[in-house]
């Protein structure tokens, strides 16, 4: 599904956020991403929801290559996509019901199934009893649940998270985090930026890991990249 | 993917009633967002009223003047002062060939007698009249064109002149030539007021949608990530820019409805003193109608412009 190769992002202050990555993430395959911050974890999640463009190498979505991608195509590719973000990016000016329809809307289902739909996305993250609510008035973890919920609702084949608990206790990441598992077993790809890694650990699920924008690790890849210095 | 893709769309009903599904939600969208912040909409709808006012009130103003010189238009006539030798039989014979022409409506007669009368009656100078030997004024033709345009009355005064008799043949429209180049200069004006006013009204509700995309900013980014076209984000904003039209033009009307009544009282009396029997002209249904939808498009071009100018910076980063 996902197909890097040699992709490098260059910013234009020269900074290089990616050097030369290769990795490939088939249908069906979780895996999270880790490093440290500013190891390129968010800037390879950006290249894959086609919010920043590779300055060199290939990145393929569906052998869609993303950075030649007309504009008028971006937002039919992202519709498969659903994309959650550590500060969740919610609308404050409507209930939590109209945050998760949202997707729904802009793809202009009926209101009826737009409402089955909704129902069905909440109740997976277990908040159907909170539909009405204003998301000011929820806890950090239920906002973020809110973000899982708007971002499966349209059933995405891919889920990328970036950081999506990295504003919550123990307890609550674990939760958050089996979500996800839960996505990958019915069959979504799963890619989750997260530098958590006592939880990710437990979790028992492949690891790509990159240090100053190189991949270092890589469990999916049946020839472990060169530049890899001995961590595992 | 594709398949997927497939598997969903029959959610969708399908794409054109998708799109009108989407259209009726941005318009009701779009007024509650207005009927949510009633303050800053009443002043945005005002200030584009007011503005609109004028070009308007000027209009109407315009529409009053023109029905009235309709009016004088109707009773131009030419005076012929036949010459003093001519008999009343001659005079009455010669009125009966006028009545005839064709561009002439109806004449009458007056004589030098009733002409006299008339004069020692209304002029005051009664007895001074008396001591004149003998009457010095002429028999008089009044001719009536008819409704005609100025050209035709001059071409026909010219062919009176020339008749045998006739002595002079006056028509008097010089006043009311200047009042038609005054009306002319007024349209002009109008014309002029009310392209720069449109364009202000364009401005206003250019700034205010601008203002708007600014304020949901956020809401633009999260509907771009979530694979919103930018027509679908779009959308909002247009419609957002025909309410402000729609709404300021309702209120142009208004004012102008509203300016005309505290105004008609003089106008009515103005009218009765120049013995006029036009009434007062407001906007009629077509004149609103012209009004309404003409606000309503400088909305959606504002806005318009305020989108295409603004909206496709804003990318999620």
């Amino acid at each position: 599904m996902i197909e890097f190769h040699n992709v490098t992002k260059r910013f234009e202050s020269g900074y290089e956020a990616l050097s030369n990555v290769s990795l490939q993430l088939d249908a069906g395959q979780m895996t999270f991403l880790t490093g440290h911050s500013g190891a390129g974890k968010s800037t390879l999640l950006k290249i894959i929801a086609l919010i920043e463009k590779p300055t060199r190498g290939q990145a393929l979505l569906n052998r869609v290559n993303l950075r030649t991608v007309p504009r008028r195509r971006i937002p039919y590719i992202r519709r498969n996509i659903g994309i959650i973000f550590q500060d969740h990016q919610l609308l404050f000016d409507r209930p939590v019901f109209d945050n998760v329809a949202l997707p729904l809307q802009i793809q202009g289902y009926r209101p009826q199934e737009i409402a089955k739909r909704t129902r069905a996305a909440l109740d997976k993250v277990g908040l159907l009893n909170k539909e009405k609510s204003m998301p000011i008035t929820l806890s950090g973890g239920e906002q973020q649940r809110v973000g899982i919920a708007r971002a499966v609702v349209h059933k995405p084949t891919l889920l990328l998270a970036d950081e999506p608990t990295g504003n919550l206790d123990p307890i609550l990441s674990r939760e958050i985090m089996q979500i996800f598992v839960d996505f990958n077993r019915v069959g979504v790809t799963v890619m989750v930026a997260s530098h958590d890694l006592p939880l990710i650990e437990e979790l028992d699920m492949p690891r790509m890991t990159l240090n100053r924008g190189r991949l270092i690790l890589n469990d999916l890849a049946e020839i472990e990249p060169e530049s890899r210095d001995g961590l595992h | 993917m594709r398949a997927n893709v497939r598997r969903q769309r029959p959610a969708a009903v399908n794409r054109v009633s998708a799109w009108l599904l989407h259209h009726l939600q941005s318009m009701i969208f779009s007024l509650g967002k207005i009927y949510q912040a009633p303050a800053t909409t009443i002043m945005t709808v005002s200030v584009i009223g007011i503005t609109l006012s004028l070009p308007g009130g000027f209009y109407l103003f315009l529409k009053n003047i023109d029905a009235i010189s309709g009016d004088f238009r109707s009773t131009t006539q030419i005076s012929l002062f036949l010459k003093l030798d001519v008999s009343e039989k001659q005079a009455r014979a010669l009125e009966k060939k006028i009545a005839d022409m064709p561009d002439v409506e109806s004449t009458r007669f007056i004589s030098r007698e009733d002409a006299l009368d008339e004069f020692r009656r209304d002029s005051g100078f009664g007895k001074s009249i008396d001591t004149l030997s003998s009457n010095p004024l002429p028999h008089t033709i009044l001719v009536e064109p008819g409704e005609v345009d100025t050209f035709t009355a001059r071409n026909l005064q010219n062919r009176l002149q020339a008749m045998p008799g006739v002595k002079i043949a006056k028509l008097d429209t010089e006043w009311l030539e200047r009042l038609y180049t005054i009306i002319e200069i007024a349209r002009r004006s109008v014309t002029i007021i009310t392209i720069l006013f449109s364009f202000a009204v364009l401005l206003i509700i250019g700034n205010t949608i601008r203002l708007d995309i600014q304020n949901r900013y956020q809401e633009i980014v999260v509907a771009k990530l979530i694979g919103a076209t930018d027509a679908f984000i779009r959308r909002p904003f247009l419609y957002g820019g025909v309410w402000y039209g729609f709404l300021g033009g309702m209120i142009s009307w208004l004012i102008v409805e509203l300016g005309y009544l505290a105004i008609a009282g003089p106008l009515e009396r103005l009218n009765l003193l120049y013995q006029s029997q036009m009434s007062l002209i407001t906007f009629s249904l077509h004149d609103f109608l012209i009004l309404i939808s003409s606000s309503t498009l400088l909305g959606l071009a504002g806005s318009w412009i305020a989108v295409a100018r603004h909206l496709s910076r804003i990318e999620p980063t």
